[in-house]
């Protein structure tokens, strides 16, 4: 029996990456490498997941295939601080031990700084593993927070591609404007400014030169790159732009007599600005493309730096990654909190809306929890530590939103399999024009008048080959598929930022396309939209004043552990603090109360315990009955044997929870309720949130049939529940929507995550979900839009009624554009707010 | 190496099929070259990528 390849997995990222066509390139360069099984890679975070056989590659294989196409890729780098080391040697030590682990693909320490640089793939060698292993050789390691270090690798990253590209850009633009002089220096009114010797071809020629070979190199080493290994890219279409235009204009320059058009022919500027053009559109497409995970970097930036510990009674300020769980912190006010934790002594408010979405200070007292990157308002108090570096809330949060950012939308793949495709489709249109300009267009249409637009060219002398080749060469320019690459990606990077600002997060961009498009929201009744523990609903009186019958109720309650006894200590506790103590309390189980109080004889139960008492309840009990059918316990208070009144308790409705379901409504979605108690209950509790259609009695197991039954109508069905009973019925629906998860979001089931105990939340990430999907959409159309516009006009549609012609350079600037609209688009994520959160906002 | 052969072979037929029909007009010996030698590179570039995967499924890569 053979044995089974043990397959690993593991995230490169991949520096130098512009398009959907890079995207396939860097894909396609990873297949071919031998015992990769599966890869999956993301232009928006320049994330490339990668399966394979470590018995048959290696990380320096997997490396080499994406350096190789051009590309630069790198695996998680990790900074550790180290204590212990005195020389050079401990450095040697250090080194040798954590290189020769497997997965570690570089290891740097830096005696002065205390540190240790690990590239490493933590799906094969965890950062614990590496820390134990120092640790070993006695020194100690400690982990610098991931988030962290990912943004400052991914700015890093995103800054050097700016750098880049705005040196090419100032080399390139210089030149390229000069090049345009020269150009145009024999029209309009640019001879009387610009010296003839300018427009000499000769001198062009060697300005435009460096600009192709220069700032345009990188074109033809990437396409080079990318066909040795059989793959296609947008640096192909550029190359073979920018490589004809240039070609055209030196064979014009020193053979004019060839047949290209001569000196009047040669496309100088259409080279410079076409790869001018290009480098303009890369270059703020780095800038604006940064701006899309602005959400994220934002969450990140709260993650303090320094916190105060007390460790044996000296307080002291030590790094946030330092801080152990057990170590007890103090905070001041004004300070952002470090860890997440429980309050040990103290008192303060904290404005935990970083985290939460809650836009009111949280009053925290001594045993409450408190989450690390939120502030502390007024008071100082001190805590004890729960959860310290990736494992606070926070830090979860951050990896939930990094990690949807990483996956793609079912829409997402339709766009990259079509943008893939695009490159030969477009080859394939500019050899199709480029015969068909050759042998009938040119004949048939062809006047010595033609024009490129919005130049002074007039192209008299330009031969058949010469034009036919232009014409592709535009086809080639204007047909770039860049912004079909962009639309969906930044997004979704967009969207799942935007979610997390609002306490809802999204496991992945399938998660937000599903959320997007459901038919049909199933709420579970207890904890979701109840508050999942009874209260004083009503208190009636026959002669006496409520609050005395209130009063006497919580005395006789006070000790007991009932759920509904408890409620009315809590209602009694809440309007006029303690009450007092009972002479004599009895509890007979399944009736009620029997306590004495101020030599009264009290009784506080159900109809069998005032039966049994000789109590006459007739004139409450048509009351009784009408709180019970609203699916409230009642419960006859009597002193002395005389009927005082009732005390009616129930699990109430969530302050949100009718407007939730009336907004889902109102965006046309059908709303259900599902619960496990009586139909009276149910019904009761689903008229009050204005729920209809109510599953009642139904088992916590049968949940999940219940959802299916829905799906199997048709209906895409999210089940909104506590994530823990209702798991089953999370995991069927087409959407589980986890509620309330608080600080511990990494262990709930479920595609979408509600931070808060809020049912608007759930409201919220259908139209966070919504938004994002219209944004791909949109983003979609402007980039499908502009090619289907922008191809046949390329391919000189329109030439044989203007007798004008798209220029290369003009083919680039609109390339450049399109691709600049959907970034610019997904922008306006940025300033998105969800409707039910701006009204709450604004009230 | 076989896939080369292929997209090679084929660019090359593509390009002296353009040549030939050159000859049914009236062109330079540059427009009929430079014509062939584009067709050419633009047929390499289309397929490329095609024949290239087509091969490598064919033979269980």
């Amino acid at each position: 029996m053979p044995t089974p390849r043990k397959k690993t997995s593991l995230a490169l990222f991949i520096g130098g990456m512009t398009c959907a066509a890079c995207v396939r390139h860097v894909e396609g360069a990873l297949q071919t490498v031998p015992g990769v099984s599966m890869v999956t890679v993301n232009l928006a975070t320049s994330r490339a997941a990668v399966e394979y056989d470590p018995s048959q590659a290696t990380l320096a294989d997997l490396k080499k295939a994406v350096e190789d196409m051009g590309y630069s890729a790198s695996l998680d780098v990790d900074e550790l601080s180290i204590t212990g080391m005195s020389c050079a040697a401990c450095v040697k030590n250090i080194e040798r031990v954590v290189a020769t682990m497997p997965g570690v693909s570089s290891v740097v320490v830096n005696l002065a700084a205390g540190t240790a640089r690990v590239e490493y793939a933590p799906t094969v060698t965890p950062l614990p593993d590496i820390i134990t292993a120092i640790g070993d050789i006695g020194y100690g390691a400690a982990e610098k927070i991931e988030g962290q270090a990912a943004l400052d690798r991914e700015q890093g990253a995103r800054a050097e591609e700016i750098k880049k590209q705005k040196r090419s850009l100032i080399i390139a633009g210089t030149l390229g404007l000069i090049v345009m002089l020269g150009m145009f220096q024999p029209y309009w009114i640019l001879a009387d400014f610009v010296p003839a010797w300018m427009n000499n071809k000769v001198f062009l020629f060697f300005l435009t030169t460096p600009i192709v070979f220069g700032p345009g190199r990188q074109f033809f080493v990437n396409s080079w790159n990318g066909l040795k290994r059989g793959l296609t890219d947008m640096n192909l279409l550029y190359a073979t732009g920018i490589g004809a235009a240039y070609l055209i204009a030196v064979i014009n320059t020193f053979f004019p007599d060839t047949g290209f058009g001569g000196h009047d022919a040669t496309f100088y500027e259409a080279a410079a600005l076409l790869t001018v053009f290009i480098i303009l559109g890369r270059y703020l497409e780095a800038v604006t493309r940064g701006r899309t995970s602005e959400s994220i970097r934002h969450l990140m930036k709260l993650q303090p730096k320094l916190a105060r510990v007390i460790r044996e009674g000296i307080e002291s300020e030590i790094t946030a990654e330092a801080v152990l769980v057990g170590d007890i912190v103090a905070v001041r006010p004004g300070e952002v909190i470090a860890v997440d934790g429980v309050v040990t002594e103290g008192y303060s408010a904290v404005d935990q809306a970083m985290v939460t979405g809650e836009s009111i200070p949280v009053e925290k007292k001594s045993g409450d929890e408190i989450l690390g990157g939120t502030l502390n308002k007024t008071g100082a108090f001190r805590f004890r530590a729960t959860r310290v570096g990736r494992e606070t809330a926070l830090g979860q949060i951050i990896r939930l939103v990094e990690e949807a950012q990483t996956t793609k939308a079912p829409i997402q793949k339709l766009a990259d399999r079509v943008a893939g495709q695009f490159i030969a489709g477009v080859h394939a249109i500019a050899l199709i024009v480029f015969v068909f300009w050759f042998f009938i267009g040119f004949e048939a249409w062809f006047t010595p008048d033609t024009r490129l637009i919005l130049t002074p060219y007039v192209l008299t002398g330009l031969g058949v080959f010469g034009f036919a080749l232009l014409t592709s060469v535009t086809v080639l320019i204007i047909s770039c598929p860049c912004a079909l690459g962009l639309a969906t990606p930044s997004a979704v990077m967009a969207g799942s930022g935007k979610g997390a600002e609002y306490g809802v997060l999204f496991k992945g961009a399938d998660a937000m396309e599903a959320t997007a498009r459901l038919d049909a929201v199933v709420f579970d009744k207890t904890g979701t939209l109840t508050k999942g523990e009874p209260s004083v609903t009503d208190v009636i009186g026959l002669e006496n004043e409520r609050n005395d019958i209130l009063r006497l109720a919580a005395i006789a309650e006070k000790h007991s552990e009932h759920p509904l006894g408890e409620a009315i200590v809590r209602a009694y506790r809440e309007k006029f603090g303690e009450p007092d103590d009972a002479e004599s309390f009895e509890a007979v189980p399944g009736h009620g109360i029997i306590a004495s109080i101020e030599d009264k004889f009290i009784l506080l139960g159900n109809r069998r315990l005032m039966a049994t008492n000789g109590v006459n309840i007739e004139a409450l009990e048509s009351e009784a009955a009408r709180l019970e059918s609203e699916g409230k316990t009642a419960m006859f208070a009597a002193a002395d044997g005389k009927l005082l009144g009732i005390v009616a308790v129930a699990d109430t409705l969530k302050a949100t929870a009718a407007r939730a379901v009336a907004e889902l409504k109102k965006m046309g979605l059908k709303v259900f309720m599902i619960t496990g108690d009586n139909t009276r209950t149910a019904a009761a509790v689903g008229r009050q949130a204005g729920i209809e259609d109510v599953l009642a009695e139904v088992l916590p197991q049968d949940k999940a049939s219940e959802v299916k039954k829905l799906q199997s109508q048709g209906l895409k069905t999210a089940m909104v529940g506590d994530g823990i009973n209702d798991a089953p019925a999370l995991a069927q629906a087409d959407v589980g929507i986890a509620i309330g998860s608080g600080t511990d979001v990494a262990k709930e089931t479920g595609n979408v995550i509600l931070v808060r105990n809020d049912p608007l939340d759930a409201v919220a990430a259908v139209q966070v979900g919504r938004k994002t999907l219209g944004l791909i959409k949109q983003n979609l159309f402007w980039a499908f839009g502009y090619n289907t516009l922008a191809i046949p006009i390329g391919m000189g549609v329109l030439y044989p009624f203007t007798h004008q012609m798209v220029s290369p350079e003009l083919a680039a600037l609109l390339m450049a554009t399109s691709s600049l609209s959907v970034t610019l688009n997904t922008l306006r994520m940025r300033s998105f707010v969800p409707a039910v959160r701006r009204e709450k906002a604004a009230a | 190496m076989k896939a080369s052969v292929i997209y090679t072979g084929l660019s090359l037929i593509a390009a002296a099929l353009f040549l030939l029909a050159t000859l049914f007009g009236e062109y330079t010996a540059v427009e009929r070259i430079g014509g062939a030698v584009w067709v050419f590179m633009l047929s390499m570039i289309i397929l490329m990528p095609a024949v290239t995967s087509a091969v490598k499924k064919r033979s269980g890569g």
